[in-house]
C-alpha cells in the first residue's frame, strides 16, 4: 500500500517549485513584453518537460518490447500521461502568451504544429492503452505504438519546418551564447528545475498506483466458471 | 513415444478472471480424450492453450515437442488441428475457395484438386461454389472438417464436436479422429453428448474448478 | 511456405473478398465523392476560392476516407479466422504485407475516381501532370500502410473503428502535408521533388515498421 506521507522527493519537488514562483515573480520584467513574458517561466518548462516525458516512454516502451517486464510499461505508460499533462500545459499558455503578443491564438508555425501533433498522438496511446483490458496485450500494443510515434516524430518535424516556419528561435540551446539576460535566464533555469522534479516526484506516485492497479486486476482466488450453476426452473434443478 | 502434449499445472488468468488454476494432462500417441465441464469451465481455453494460441499464465506445458509460451511452438502449430465454435472460414469466399486457400498456405502443388477432394469427402461437392456467408451452421462445421483433411493434423482439438452436424455426417467426427489416431497422433474431444464420445474416447475428463479430474 | 508465396495467396484472398463485397468500391468511394460535393455547401461555392483549395480538399477527403478503407471487414479478420492463418503458421509479416498491398490498390483506385471528381467540380489548375504518377502511388501507399498497422494495433480492442482514426491521423501528417504541397507545388510551378522525398522516406519507414511490429503485435493476441 502506498505510504500518504510526502515523501523526500515530495517535498523537494513542492520546495524547488515554491523557490521557481518566487524566482518568476521577483526578477525584472522583459523590457519589451513587461510582465506578460513572466508566462515562460511556466510554457518552456512545460515544453521541456513534454519531450522528456515522450522520450522516457520510447525508453520504456522498447524496453519492454525486449525485455516483456511490466515494470517498462508502467514506466512508458505513467510518462506518457504526464507527458499530455504537460503537453497541454505548454499549449495553453503558448496559446495565452501569443494572443496579446502575434494577435492570434494560434498560428501554423512549425514547433507549435509538431507540439499539438505530440498532443494528439499520446492522447491515441492513452486511448489504445484504456481499451485493451487484457495487461500483457496492453502493454505490447501500447509499446509498438509508442515506437512508432516516436519513430514519425523527426519525419513531422523536418515536414512542418518545410511547410512554414513565427515561433521564437531556441532561446538558450543555441550554438552561440543564449539571448536572455541572466536574471532571466536563472528563473528559467529554476522553473525547469523545478518542473522536472515534480516529473519526478509524480512519476514515482503514478507508477506506484499502476502497480496496485496491477495487483487489483489479478483474479480473485475463485475460478470464474464458479459463477456458473446448473439452471433452476421452478424452484428445483433442471 | 514421447507424448504429443504435457501439461505440468497450467494456469490462465485474465483481467478479474481466473480461468484454469491447476491443469496437467499427459496425451499419449493414439490416445483420445473426452473433456466435459459446465459452461464457463474453461474447456475452450483449454483447448487454446493445447493449440499454442494462448500462453499459460501460469505451470509449464510442451506440445508437439515445443515449450509453450516460446516463440518456437509456432512450428508446429500446422500439425495441430483446432476446430472451434466458431468456422474459420472467410465469408465472403465460397467453400472451395476457402479450402484452395488452406491448400496453397500448407504448400499443396495442387490446390484445386486438394480443395475438392476433400469438400467431396464431406459431401460437400455439390456446395463448392456457394459463398460460405450462404452455408448453414452444419455445412460450415462440415466445411472445417474437410480443412482437416487437408492438414492432416498430429493433435486434433474438436470444441463441440457434433453440434449442427445431421445424422449422415455425424459419423465424420469418428472416421476423423479413427484416422488421426491410427496414424499415431492424440486428439481432445469436447462435447456434451457424453453418450456419443464415450465410444470414441479412451479417457474421460472433467474440467471442474478449473482443474481436471476423472469424469 | 515462402513468405511470397503466402502473401500472393493471402492478397488473392482478400482481392476476391473485397470485389464481391464491394465495401470499398460501392460504398467507401461514391461517399468520397459525395463528400466533395457538399464541401462548397459548408465553404462557399466560389469557384476561384475552389479552384485554389480544391486539391487541398481532395487530400483531406483521401485521408478521412482512406482510414475507412484500411479498416475495410475483409482487411483484418478476426476470432476463427486469425486462429486459422496463425494455426496455418502465416507469417506475420506476410499477412501485413498482404493486406497494405490490398489496401495499397484500393486506395489507388479510390484517388484515382476522386480526383476526377474533384477536377470536374472545382476545376483546379494541373501543371505537371506526370509528377502525379509518382505522388498518387506514393501517398495510397503510405496511408495503406499506416492504416494497416494502426488496425493491427488496435486489433481486438471494442471501440477499433472509433480508435484508429485517432491513432492514424497525427502519424499521416507527413503523409498529408507532402502530397498537399506537392500539388500545391504543381498549380505554383515551384519545385515538388523534396516533397516527393518525404513521402517516399515516410513509406519506408512505415514499411520497415510494419514488418519488423507484425511478430509482436500478432504475439499479443492471446
Amino acid at each position: 500500500m502506498t505510504n500518504l506521507r510526502p515523501t523526500p522527493l515530495d517535498l523537494a519537488a513542492i520546495g524547488t517549485l515554491a523557490t521557481a514562483l518566487v524566482a518568476g515573480l521577483v526578477v525584472p520584467p522583459d523590457a519589451v513584453q513587461g510582465d506578460l513574458q513572466r508566462i515562460m517561466y511556466v510554457h518552456v518548462p512545460s515544453a521541456w518537460l513534454a519531450y522528456l516525458a515522450f522520450v522516457v516512454t520510447l525508453v520504456g516502451s522498447v524496453a519492454y518490447l525486449v525485455t516483456s517486464r511490466m515494470k517498462w510499461d508502467r514506466i512508458a505508460a505513467s510518462s506518457a500521461e504526464l507527458g499530455v499533462v504537460f503537453t497541454g500545459l505548454a499549449l495553453a499558455t503558448g496559446m495565452i502568451w501569443g494572443k496579446p503578443v502575434w494577435g492570434v491564438w494560434w498560428t501554423w508555425d512549425a514547433r507549435l504544429v509538431l507540439t499539438a501533433v505530440m498532443f494528439f498522438v499520446y492522447l491515441g496511446y492513452l486511448a489504445l492503452r484504456r481499451s485493451m483490458p487484457e495487461p500483457a496485450v496492453r502493454a505490447r500494443r501500447s509499446a509498438v505504438f509508442g515506437v512508432l510515434a516516436v519513430v514519425q516524430v523527426p519525419i513531422v518535424h523536418f515536414s512542418v519546418i518545410w511547410w512554414r516556419s513565427l515561433h521564437q528561435p531556441p532561446t538558450v540551446l543555441r550554438p552561440d551564447e543564449p539571448q536572455i539576460d541572466p536574471p532571466l535566464l536563472f528563473a528559467l533555469l529554476m522553473s525547469v528545475a523545478a518542473f522536472t522534479v515534480v516529473y519526478a516526484a509524480l512519476m514515482r506516485h503514478r507508477i506506484a498506483l499502476e502497480a496496485i492497479q496491477s495487483e487489483l486486476e489479478d483474479a480473485p482466488e475463485a475460478v470464474a466458471g464458479a459463477a456458473v450453476r446448473p439452471p433452476r426452473l421452478g424452484g428445483a434443478d433442471v | 513415444m514421447s507424448p504429443l502434449a504435457e501439461l505440468d499445472g497450467v494456469g490462465v488468468r485474465r483481467p478479474n478472471a481466473l480461468i484454469l488454476r491447476d491443469v496437467s494432462l499427459t496425451l499419449a500417441p493414439g490416445e483420445a480424450v473426452a473433456l466435459f465441464g459446465a459452461n464457463g469451465s474453461g474447456k475452450t481455453t483449454l483447448l487454446r492453450v493445447l493449440a499454442t494460441l494462448t500462453a499459460p499464465t501460469s505451470g509449464a506445458g510442451r506440445v508437439l515437442e515445443r515449450t509453450l509460451g516460446s516463440p518456437s511452438v509456432e512450428e508446429v502449430r500446422p500439425r495441430i488441428g483446432l476446430v472451434g465454435h466458431e468456422p474459420a472460414l472467410f465469408e465472403a469466399l465460397t467453400l472451395a475457395e476457402n479450402l484452395r486457400l488452406v491448400a496453397r498456405l500448407t504448400g499443396s502443388g495442387d490446390p484445386a484438386g486438394t480443395a475438392a477432394g476433400a469438400l467431396e469427402a464431406v459431401g460437400l461437392a455439390g456446395a463448392s461454389g456457394r459463398l460460405a456467408a450462404d452455408c448453414s451452421n452444419g455445412m460450415r462445421r462440415r466445411s472445417d472438417f474437410a480443412r482437416l483433411l487437408i492438414t492432416r493434423p498430429d493433435l486434433l482439438l474438436l470444441d463441440e464436436a457434433h453440434v449442427g452436424l445431421d445424422a449422415s455426417a455425424s459419423d465424420l467426427v469418428e472416421r476423423l479422429v479413427g484416422a488421426t489416431l491410427a496414424a499415431g497422433g492424440a486428439a481432445v474431444i469436447v462435447s456434451h453428448e457424453r453418450e456419443r464420445v464415450a465410444a470414441l474416447t479412451t479417457r474421460r475428463l472433467l474440467l471442474d474448478d478449473g482443474t481436471l479430474g476423472a469424469a | 511456405m515462402s513468405f511470397w508465396r503466402q502473401t500472393a495467396a493471402l492478397v488473392r484472398a482478400q482481392t476476391r473478398s473485397e470485389t464481391r463485397t464491394g465495401e470499398v468500391l460501392l460504398v467507401v468511394l461514391p461517399f468520397g465523392a459525395a463528400a466533395l460535393f457538399v464541401i462548397p455547401m459548408a465553404v462557399g461555392a466560389d469557384s476561384a476560392l475552389l479552384q485554389r483549395v480544391g486539391p487541398g480538399l481532395f487530400w483531406m477527403v483521401v485521408l478521412l476516407f482512406g482510414i475507412v478503407v484500411t479498416q475495410r471487414r475483409t482487411a483484418h479478420p478476426s476470432g476463427a479466422r486469425s486462429d486459422l492463418l496463425r494455426m496455418l503458421a502465416v507469417d506475420p509479416a506476410a499477412r501485413f504485407t498482404a493486406t497494405a498491398v490490398v489496401n495499397w490498390a484500393l486506395l489507388i483506385a479510390f484517388e484515382i475516381v476522386v480526383g476526377l471528381v474533384m477536377i470536374v467540380l472545382y476545376d483546379p489548375v494541373l501543371t505537371g501532370w506526370a509528377w502525379l504518377v509518382l505522388v498518387v502511388p506514393l501517398s495510397a501507399a503510405g496511408l495503406a500502410l499506416v492504416g494497416t498497422l494502426a488496425g493491427s494495433i488496435a486489433d481486438g480492442a471494442g471501440v477499433r473503428t472509433t480508435l484508429v482514426p485517432l491513432l492514424v491521423l497525427p502519424v499521416a501528417i507527413p503523409l498529408l502535408l507532402a502530397a498537399a504541397q506537392a500539388t500545391e507545388g504543381l498549380r505554383l510551378g515551384t519545385g515538388i521533388l523534396r516533397w516527393v522525398l518525404l513521402l517516399a522516406i515516410t513509406d519506408l519507414v512505415l514499411a520497415i515498421a510494419g514488418v519488423l511490429t507484425a511478430r509482436p503485435l500478432e504475439e499479443s493476441d492471446s
